[in-house]
């Protein structure tokens, strides 16, 4: 049975999410999505198969269900979840695949969240500068020894951290085994049997991008007979007139509320990467627009804001207090960029 | 069930105050168990009561909830399922029509403390850490607490080793099997270096009740322990599992005569049909299989199945079956016992790896008149007591080619385990004097499990063309063929 079924999280927590540190919950949303995108692209570029990069996808949502998203470069915990997860599967990944692969995801060189790689959505916003293709430098994404070491070091941290943070429960049951099994059962509804089951294990993998966390809320059947459900209406297939989804112990309530978590993460997607780019447009010079979100992204879109965050690293604790001195957030933001300092002379 | 027994076992002076005693605890026992009956059914009503309550509030709640989505921010607002699934659970044939199945899948969330439990003593400094015995603080369970070894200079970070023991041990529950509690950390949180998993304690490990045994057991307790190591090993294959180090030192016995298998360090799942390449350096060298040595990347639950029958011969004897020095010595060992390999008791053995280097007799040399003496008659004349069922059963496990092996459902389903004497019950067990309860165990001079990353050893060329002559001489009577020697070439 352990197959099927996942560590859901509990009211407490998703509740609790709402009180960690001062992030508003539009931010988390926004680093939640943009970060599951970077642990996708790893994926791909690590060659690794759906299945694994998946589990990893899972596993870094709980993490940030229990700990805050500042604690650590969300870059980090995405490369940590990856390395955990593929070091238990049969296709393990050496640290130093992960620097190089992450190096290059965050290098002004990848196409990753670049504004010419987002899919059209020309007609929400005026257009921004035209943003130049992004152009092969590789002395952008050349890895030094030093910057490596650094890597590898807060890569072991953010593994253990991890780990820590979920009693070392690495166990993630995915929907798309299911989904393809409940089709079968169904006869893939009489349609053709590749175009539905791509179309569903397609929800099966946006949801996993869903700020929602629909994977933490919903056991695997539910997820799947959802994909299922959305899929055949996207084609066109006829279901079965009877609540077909209670053969495979789904009431009617979660799928509805399955169904339409699936169905909206499209919309919200394209928002979030317009949000990025905003936010990477308000900070960056302009030299290096877009890109992959960092903390001193969120730092800096939350002092525009006039929200001031506590450091961050430990607890959480920290309100909501626009009031503070000036001096202590020009204090914060000094520590800040020598934090970043080293990060940051690392990824040009 | 007690007069059964008493005829079967009563036969000695001392077994009969042993069974009076007995008889008088398990009268104890059913005092206190019917006593205990009681109790439950009137828990079961409270509980009954409870959950109708539980229902009503749920029905309630589901009000009340759909409500709240009308009113509140509609994508933001998640819902409880979590929760509700913990109230449905009992209650889910009493909520409408249709009854739908709720999966519980636990929760997640951080660590505790390692201060949460008090150490009493050391156990074992093993090969893959430290074991010690401890007590929760909050509840005065004693426990055994396990130290996952860590290097700190290994840039790969947490072993995968340990990782894997303790996602199989999470995944396992069976009474068979030793039950994982929780894992916690040390109290510096800031590094995660102290790690210990939290294990449910038992008193003997099996390997040192038999070095100190004066008596081998009984038939019947052997039955009893090879039926539990059987359904605990038959549970995890069923899952996918392979334990990959099988030995008496892994397998814990606690003073009710409950086997659980122990020590997952090597364990790992493996579907089926096994991935082309798997590490084939696992089991300890006594109780690994031949075409480990012979250096098969593919391989499958056979491999634990033969190191059962080393246990098995070993609970006989109480001394460990196939005692190699060294890679070549156990294939030695191994061959003395269960006859050398033919193409016809194991086509394509001669395929694996190491087995171009082996030298062996041809089977023309080996004239039809000599026939090699078979794994049954060579082990019949080492355990002369067992009987006909009992070595045609520790036969099949060593059997050289691994798909003559049993699987661990048809191991129980043997001939064996039906014959008298029946299975020991568990609870009649003997008890023995805890060493992991009171005091330090001395060091073990078995040889350990092998390391991760070690070198596969090179068999180099060995020539067993001499054995060959050994065993086509029909030298069936002798129960140990010592007297000749390896030769390297």
């Amino acid at each position: 049975m352990s197959h099927m079924v996942n560590p859901l999280a509990t009211p407490e927590q998703l509740y609790q999410r709402r009180s960690f540190g001062a992030l508003p919950t539009e931010l988390q949303d926004t680093i939640f999505f943009s970060t599951q995108c970077l642990t996708q692209a790893a994926g791909l570029l690590l060659q690794l198969p759906q299945s694994v990069t998946a589990q990893a996808n899972v596993l870094l949502a709980r993490y940030w269900l229990v700990e805050p998203m500042m604690s650590h470069e969300f870059s980090d915990i995405s490369a940590a979840s990856v390395y955990l997860i593929a070091k238990l599967s049969p296709y393990p990944r050496s640290p130093r695949d992960l620097a190089l692969v992450y190096n290059y995801l965050l290098s002004p060189s990848s196409t990753f969240f670049h504004p010419s790689s987002a899919p059209a959505s020309d007609d929400s916003q005026p257009p921004p500068p035209p943003p130049s293709p992004p152009t092969n430098i590789p002395n952008d994404y050349y890895l030094p020894e030093h910057v490596y070491n650094s890597f590898h070091t807060r890569l072991l941290r953010c593994e253990s951290r991890i780990l820590y943070a979920l009693s070392f429960d690495t166990h993630v049951s995915l929907p798309h085994p299911l989904a393809i099994t409940y089709l079968q059962a169904l006869d893939f509804l009489n349609t053709s049997k590749s175009t539905i089951s791509k179309r569903t294990l397609a929800y099966l993998n946006t949801a996993l991008l869903s700020p929602q966390m629909l994977y933490l809320t919903s056991q695997p059947n539910a997820l799947a007979v959802a994909a299922i459900y959305n899929a055949a209406k996207d084609v066109g297939a006829k279901m079965p007139e009877c609540e077909w989804w209670e053969v495979f112990d789904v009431d009617r309530e979660e799928l509805g509320f399955l169904v339409v978590g699936m169905r909206s993460v499209d919309g919200w997607g394209r928002k979030m990467r317009e949000d990025v780019e905003r936010m990477k447009a308000g900070t960056e010079s302009g030299s290096k627009r877009g890109g992959m979100i960092t903390r001193r992204d969120i730092e800096g879109e939350l002092r525009r804001r006039g929200i001031s965050l506590g450091n961050g690293d430990d607890g959480g604790n920290t309100g909501v207090g626009s009031e503070e001195p000036v001096d202590m957030e020009a204090e914060m933001a000094r520590r800040m960029d020598e934090k970043m300092a080293e990060i940051e002379g690392s990824a040009s | 069930m007690t007069g059964k027994g008493k005829s079967r076992w009563a036969d000695s002076a001392e077994d009969a105050a042993l069974e009076a005693q007995l008889k008088k605890e398990k009268e104890e026992k059913k005092r206190l168990k019917a006593e205990k009956a009681r109790k439950a059914e009137a828990e079961k009503k409270k509980r009954e009561a409870e959950a109708a309550a539980a229902a009503q509030r749920q029905q309630q709640q589901q009000q009340t909830g759909d409500d709240d989505d009308a009113n509140g921010p509609p994508a933001k607002r998640r819902r409880l399922s979590p929760d509700r699934d913990v109230a449905a659970a009992p209650t889910a044939s009493s909520n409408d029509s249709s009854k739908l199945l709720r999966f519980e899948g636990g929760r997640f969330g951080k660590c505790r403390s390692v201060e949460n439990y008090d150490k009493l003593n050391d156990i074992e400094e093993g090969a893959y850490g430290w074991v010690a015995r401890a007590r929760e603080i909050e509840t005065g369970k004693v426990v055994a607490l396990k130290r996952l070894k860590i290097d700190p200079k290994d840039r790969s970070g947490l072993p995968v080793t340990g990782l894997r023991e303790i996602q199989i041990l999470k995944d396992c529950s069976h009474r068979n099997i030793v039950k994982l509690k929780e894992v916690v950390v040390g109290d510096d949180t800031s590094k995660i270096e102290n790690i210990f998993i939290v294990l449910e304690f038992l008193e003997h490990d099996l390997k040192s009740i038999l070095e100190d045994m004066p008596e081998p057991f009984l038939a019947s307790e052997v039955k009893t322990l090879l039926l539990q190591l059987c359904s605990g090993i038959a549970y995890l294959h069923s899952h996918y599992i392979l334990h990959r180090d099988l030995k008496t030192s892994n397998l814990l016995l606690n003073n009710r005569g409950q086997l659980k298998i122990a020590d997952f360090g090597m364990a790992r799942y493996v579907p089926d049909p096994p991935p082309p390449k798997l590490t084939q350096l696992v089991v300890t060298l006594w109780y690994r299989a031949p075409e480990l040595l012979l250096g098969a990347a593919r391989y499958g639950p056979e491999i634990d199945m033969w190191s059962v029958g080393c246990i098995f011969g070993e609970l006989l004897t109480r001394e460990p079956l196939l005692q190699g020095k060294n890679e070549v010595d156990e294939l030695t060992k191994i061959f003395e016992l269960c006859g050398l390999p033919t193409d016809e008791s194991w086509p394509g053995f001669r395929r694996l790896p190491n087995a171009r280097s082996l030298r062996l007799p041809s089977s023309s040399s080996s004239s039809s008149s000599s026939k090699p003496p078979s794994t049954g008659a060579l082990i019949r004349a080492k355990f002369p007591l067992l009987t006909a069922a009992g070595v045609s059963l520790l036969a099949s496990l060593l059997s050289l080619n691994p798909s003559r092996r049993p699987t661990a459902s048809e191991m129980l389903e043997h001939e064996y385990f039906r014959q008298d004497p029946k299975p020991k019950q568990e609870a009649m067990f003997p008890t023995f004097p805890s060493k992991a309860g009171q005091e330090k165990r001395r060091r073990r001079e078995t040889p350990n499990a092998p390391q991760r990353g070690q070198k596969v050893q090179d068999l180099g060329q060995v020539d067993f063309s001499s054995l060959g002559g050994i065993f086509g001489s029909g030298r069936e009577r002798e129960e140990r063929g010592g007297g000749f020697s390896l030769r390297m070439v």
